[in-house]
């Protein structure tokens, strides 16, 4: 499966830290070689300070227990350099106590008054702050680090050339402590930042690509990171356009949350529209899925698709917990597409289309009919399933058109009026001098 | 002499080798001083010999500007000739006890004539320029009172002009003879050129070479790799005559045109009979020209100054610019003889090549192709020097006082840029000029290859040196070279025949354009470099890098912004685009791409690939000229019938289901209106016979396809005309045949089922299929996608594998009232957009909602296809007319 397999292509644009997650992942798959995995764990993990996790990575590639010298010599000068930021910083420590006390500096300018006023509090306090979060962040002790950096931003302006890297860090850090909330909100922030600062075309294609690929893993952790994500990434064009220049392939993201999401099936035809103008410089199973569906009406393909849908999100670590969800709305999907096309389908047939034994397909449409989702009957004799289709009568056309045109002009009417009146009486106040 | 008479008593061959002689005047490096000749001059002489000398230079010199009636120069002269004497005074007073020297006074007679004769002149006086003539005045009155003291000797020498004393007035007399005697052949040399071109003709006759550009050039180039020798050869012939002649080389500059002929009959006769010329040499090295003074040491300065005198006359009005241009080639093989180094070397080729560019003063026609070919030359030696010597820098950037020629590193001033971009427009203008079906069309067509090498030369060199933006200019020039030609390579590398790692000329593209979209800061070369890509990735099939590209530099919205040249290319580009979707299936996008330029019915003008004919004075003479400036040569056209055919068949394919679906639908719209006019056509004619041109072919098709009838559908649109027509103007025509039938089958099948579904209760879809030769699944595809989009109402029967149709008939009483309702919502869509449009000034304009509709429906049409942005041509066009009605209206109402 590794043909399908997105992490190399996603890992390019996520920070160092947020890759690891990521590569355990891969290690408990079993697509590629676990030794030259872990190897290359060792190899990223050695270029930060997380020696812990340098020696577990060591012992299960069997290096051997014992600390090599130089990895306790650079433990060592880790931690002192933490002490030294943190002496640094000690001062801001002590307001940070205070202020979370008190619940009157609640937004950044009186908290900076406050500070100003009885810490002695200078700027430079926010730099070595800033550099203490960096550090921690390093060392892998994200909890810390969110805090101060939730500190720095309190008290930094946005204007400072530290804001934006506060920013990403304070979000990387979010995501690292599972703290989906902040996460969300850090990213609308960055999002707001990313878009209304001056950045050339090209940063800010990078800057967005960044942060479409960090999102993704917050949108598929938070509940309503699923209409999110199509918020964000179908309807919002200047990530719609990142999305189509740099990483095509984050459209199967998009597809499962689409697929997924059923209240948003009107995305559908949109993210169709996409996934066919991106054909040729990304495909795989679950585009593919949709394409057949929806394009070909293909549904033998479609269900051959599915199938190899489901091996494929096994493997992909952001949308591997939605497995089941996919697998069963897609065969709604599949069969809602089905009963819009057919009016007679034997049982047998559509238990094979949906990768489902006879018994089982009939219990699942027993079920849907008694949700009052479709308005079919089984002759079970025949082994059908009869659709009770409704032939659209002139009558109810002829009224469907007219429907809102009486609602139509009359608005216009009022607006027309409204003008009229205006009109004359500018224009007897226009008379007026002649 | 019979030589210089029009070749009738000569034979042919003779013939020819003179006119080329004329032609191509050699390079004169023969004629210069050889090395032998300043060693003579190195000889102690006495004070007598060296004053005497001196004098006689400055007499020789006046003689020479009086030729040319250079009054300045003749004053500076005449000055100079005041001291000198005055320098030989003592000498003179000693020598000749104090008698004024004869040749002295016979000069001053001389010159008292030519001024008084000047003066007298008022006529010719008052065509001097400015400069002359002020001199003139200045010169009269310094001789006068300088002729007072030599009253008697001049009274005495007028009184017996005859009496030759002295041994150099012989020598004069026999040069001034000789001078005579040139000037008797320059007589005929002219009438000789006039006749030339009814010779020419006999030339080919004679079976003598036909191509007169090519052959040229070997000629020119050879004799240049001849010089070296030629120029030993030279110092021998010289040696011989060269010390009796000594002080005579009274010369005029125009004689050098002619001298080559006497030199080049020389030269070939060497080729054949050895030394036995030689005894010519006198007679010929008499009329030897003379850029420098005769013991001038030749430096580099000396050589920059001449350059300069001569350039100085560039652009004036009497100035003979072939004259020029003969000047300049002398000096380059001066500069050659003496070593004068690269730079300088570069310096006088760079001002041959501006020479030979302003030789031509008309913008609108080409050069002649004897220059073009000198220009060819000339430009490629310049660029060999360019290249081999890596310290020179030829820029625009080095001024004048900046220049430096004695040591490396060299810098020059000019630029190899423009002087490519120039050659490569005079060579396009050389080609508009011929017969694009003559045989001419492809002998200039060949020296496509020189120019292109050419521009590669100048890109190597602008990338050592130039700046970002000279680099995207010569990355330009390049890239309108490559951009519309095909390389079948690309194809064979995408399917896998050529390995991965093989150049073609699509990475080529992308390498020179992605510079240009990097570091081009002017917007016109990006939105040309841009539009030549788009239309390098169309013709090689890549269609969604084209479409993309189209899309990203949304050049569509502010293309007509742009100047008509890059409107052209737009237009081009788009009909590529076209053509391209097409061939991979985007019937589409196809359709989109070509209607703009379809719709006028005059993509011809578009293309600027051939003026429409003139209707009532739709364009000025002036117009039209600018107009056929701006025309593509013809190897870079694009085939206009395979255009049409392809938007024909597309909007075929589009519009006929569509029709069907929609047959009782007020709303319906064209789809278009180049198409509908094609069959409206057809219709109106009585009898309709079997199909001829490719538009009745299309119409024809229609018409079957109209009934489902793909079998003749698909017969009309490929057969043997057809194909010879226009499907094997494609690569890969067997493919697009084969995507093209399986179109009109599924288009076919879907026109069947809109037309005829509403007699049938049900259809088994394998009967379908075979109707329609399509496989199973590919039936049952169409169909759903047709009842999903709610186009067909039916339904599938899975069981018994049939279409089971719901249709169920209006009344006549319901059509109509749906009819009434569709068109009651027209209205209303109407009102609103035209609340919208005009919310403030509604109520002045009084009923504009009625007129305005039928636009509306025009721009919903538009919206649909955003590809295609206004063309400024079709405006100017609307404009002009619509200006010229209104000077009509005005003409009336006066």
């Amino acid at each position: 499966m590794a043909q399908f397999d997105l992490t190399a292509k996603n890992c390019q644009f996520f920070d160092r830290h947020l890759t690891f997650p990521l590569l355990e992942f891969l290690c408990d798959k079993g697509i590629y070689d676990k030794r030259e995995l872990l190897e290359y764990i060792l190899d990223t993990v050695n270029k930060t300070n997380m020696i812990d996790y340098i020696m577990d990575t060591r012992k299960r590639l069997n290096l051997g227990d014992e600390m090599p010298e130089e990895l306790a010599h650079r433990k060592q000068k880790v931690l002192q350099t933490l002490k030294e930021l943190q002496a640094e910083v000690a001062p801001i420590m002590k307001a940070t106590e205070m202020w979370k006390n008190s619940e009157s500096a609640k937004d950044s300018k009186t908290l900076l008054n406050i500070l100003q006023k009885q810490f002695d509090f200078k700027a430079e306090n926010v730099e070595s702050a800033y550099k203490l979060a960096k550090y921690l962040y390093e060392c892998g002790n994200y909890q810390d680090s969110a805090s101060y950096l939730y500190f720095c931003l309190l008290v930094m302006s946005p204007t400072d050339k530290n804001y934006l890297n506060v920013l990403w860090g304070k979000l990387a850090a979010e995501i690292l402590i599972l703290n989906w909330n902040s996460a969300l909100e850090d990213l609308a922030r960055l999002r707001e930042y990313i878009d209304n600062a001056n950045f050339t075309n090209i940063q800010a294609l990078q800057q967005r690509t960044w942060l479409i690929h960090w999102s993704v893993l917050a949108f598929f952790n938070h509940p309503k990171g699923r209409d999110l994500i199509i918020e964000m990434f179908l309807y919002k064009p200047l990530y719609l356009n990142a999305i189509q220049t740099m990483c095509p392939h984050i459209l199967r993201y998009l597809a499962t949350a689409v697929i997924i999401n059923r209240t948003r099936r009107n995305a559908l035809k949109d993210l169709i529209k996409v996934i066919q103008q991106e054909s040729y410089t990304y495909r795989d199973p679950i585009t593919e899925f949709l394409e057949c569906l929806y394009v070909n009406f293909d549904f033998d393909g479609a269900r051959m698709k599915l199938h190899e849908c489901q091996t494929v999100i096994i493997n992909d670590f952001f949308i591997v917990a939605c497995i089941n969800e996919f697998v069963e709305n897609a065969r709604l999907m599949i069969f809602e597409t089905f009963c819009r096309i057919h009016q007679c389908i034997t049982i047998s047939m559509l238990a094979d289309k949906l990768n489902m034994k006879p018994n089982e397909a009939e219990c699942w449409i027993v079920n849907l009919i008694r949700n009052a989702r479709l308005d079919a009957k089984i002759d079970s004799k025949l082994g059908h399933v009869v659709m009770g289709t409704q032939p659209l009568s002139p009558y109810q056309q002829l009224v469907e058109k007219i429907d809102s045109l009486s609602v139509r002009s009359d608005a216009l009417t009022g607006l027309v009026e409204r003008k009229h009146k205006a009109k004359n009486s500018e224009s007897i106040d226009a008379w007026k001098y002649y | 002499m019979s030589r210089f008479f029009a070749g009738g008593s000569d034979s042919d061959s003779e013939t020819s080798s003179e006119e080329e002689q004329v032609q191509f005047p050699r390079p004169t490096a023969t004629y210069s001083f050889s090395d032998d000749e300043e060693e003579v001059k190195r000889v102690v002489r006495s004070t007598k010999e060296k004053r005497y000398e001196d004098l006689s230079n400055c007499i020789k010199n006046i003689r020479n500007y009086k030729k040319i009636k250079d009054m300045a120069s003749i004053l500076s002269s005449f000055e100079d000739l005041t001291r000198a004497y005055q320098k030989a005074l003592p000498v003179i007073s000693k020598e000749e006890n104090g008698i004024t020297p004869r040749f002295y006074v016979r000069c001053l007679a001389e010159l008292e004539d030519f001024i008084t004769e000047v003066w007298e002149d008022r006529e010719g006086r008052k065509n001097l320029s400015k400069n002359n003539s002020k001199s003139l005045g200045t010169l009269r009155q310094k001789f006068r009172k300088y002729i007072k003291d030599f009253e008697e000797d001049l009274t005495k020498f007028r009184e017996s002009p005859d009496q030759e004393s002295e041994e150099e007035e012989e020598h004069e007399a026999s040069a001034s003879e000789s001078e005579e005697e040139v000037a008797a052949q320059k007589a005929v040399q002219f009438r000789k050129e006039v006749e030339k071109p009814s010779k020419q003709p006999k030339d080919e006759d004679s079976g003598d070479s036909t191509d007169w550009g090519s052959d040229s050039e070997s000629e020119t180039e050879s004799s240049d790799d001849d010089n070296q020798y030629m120029n030993i050869r030279e110092r021998f012939l010289k040696r011989t005559t060269e010390k009796e002649e000594k002080d005579e080389d009274v010369e005029k500059k125009k004689k050098k045109a002619k001298e080559i002929k006497p030199r080049r009959k020389r030269e070939e006769e060497d080729e054949e009979g050895g030394w036995e010329t030689v005894t010519k040499g006198p007679a010929t090295s008499a009329e030897k020209p003379k850029m420098f003074a005769k013991d001038a040491e030749i430096d580099i300065g000396l050589v920059l100054n001449k350059l300069s005198e001569i350039m100085s006359a560039r652009g004036k009005k009497r100035t003979d610019r072939r004259q020029q241009i003969e000047l300049l080639y002398e000096l380059m093989a001066i500069a050659q003889l003496h070593n004068l180094g690269n730079a300088c070397a570069v310096k006088i080729r760079f001002n041959i090549i501006s020479a030979i560019f302003d030789y031509n003063p008309k913008v609108s026609e080409p050069m002649k192709l004897e220059y073009w070919a000198k220009l060819v030359v000339a430009m490629k030696e310049m660029l060999q020097i360019l290249l081999a010597t890596k310290d020179i820098t030829l820029s625009e950037g080095v001024l004048e006082d900046q220049e430096e020629y004695e040591k490396a590193p060299y810098y020059v001033r000019g630029c190899a840029l423009t002087a490519v971009e120039r050659l490569d427009d005079e060579f396009t203008k050389l080609l508009k000029e011929c017969d694009p079906h003559s045989n001419e069309y492809v002998e200039r067509l060949k020296d496509e290859v020189v120019v292109t090498e050419v521009i590669e030369q100048v890109l190597q060199y602008t990338e050592r040196i130039g700046s970002d933006n000279e680099i995207c200019r010569v990355y330009l020039r390049k890239i309108d070279h490559l951009y519309y030609k095909f390389d079948p390579n690309v194809l064979k590398k995408k399917k896998g025949e050529l390995p991965a790692n093989t150049s073609t000329s699509v990475e080529v593209m992308d390498k020179l354009c992605k510079f240009i979209y990097a570091k081009d800061n002017t917007d016109r070369i990006r939105t040309r470099a841009i539009l030549c890509h788009i239309y390098h990735h169309a013709l090689h099939d890549n269609w969604f890098q084209a479409r993309d590209l189209t899309l990203m530099s949304h050049l569509q919205e502010n293309i007509h912004n742009a100047d008509p040249s890059t409107l052209i290319l737009y237009n081009r580009m788009m009909a590529n685009l076209g053509l391209c979707a097409f061939r991979q299936g985007n019937v589409k996008d196809a359709h989109r791409c070509l209607v703009e330029l379809m719709v006028t019915a005059k993509p011809k003008e578009l293309l600027a690939q051939g003026l429409l004919p003139q209707r009532q004075h739709e364009r000025s003479a002036e117009q039209e000229k600018v107009e056929k400036q701006r025309q593509m040569p013809f190897h870079m056209h694009i085939n206009l019938e395979l255009l049409e055919c392809v938007y024909l068949v597309s909007a075929m394919l589009l519009e006929i289901p569509y029709i069907a679906e929609h047959e009782f639908d007020a709303r319906r719209r064209m789809i278009s209106k180049t198409f509908y006019q094609q069959l409206r056509s057809s219709e109106r004619q009585s009898l309709v016979g079997p199909p001829e041109s490719m538009r009745e072919h299309v119409v024809a098709a229609a018409k079957a396809m109209r009934c489902g009838n793909w079998q003749a559908c698909a017969n009309f649109i490929v057969n043997k005309k057809m194909n010879a027509k226009v499907w094997d103007l494609f690569y890969e025509a067997d493919r697009v045949r084969e995507m093209l039938t399986r179109f009109i089958k599924e288009e076919s099948l879907r026109t069947y089922l809109f037309t005829y579904s509403n007699v049938y209760s049900s259809i088994s879809i394998p009967s379908l299929a075979q109707m329609y030769d399509l496989p199973n699944p590919k039936v049952h595809s169409l169909i759903s996608k047709m009842i999903i989009n709610e186009e067909l109402m039916a339904s599938l029967d899975d069981p018994t594998e049939t279409v089971v149709m719901h249709r169920s008939e209006p009344s006549r009483l319901q059509a109509l009232s749906m009819q009434l309702a569709d068109k009651v919502t027209n209205l209303v869509d109407a009102n609103e957009r035209i609340f919208e449009m005009k919310q403030g000034n509604y109520f002045q304009r009084g009923n504009m909602g009625n007129r305005d509709r039928g636009n509306y429906r025009n721009q919903n049409m538009n919206q649909g296809g955003n590809w295609g942005g206004q063309r400024r041509d079709n405006r100017n066009q609307r404009n002009r007319q619509q200006r010229d009605n209104r000077n009509q209206n005005m003409i009336e109402e006066e």
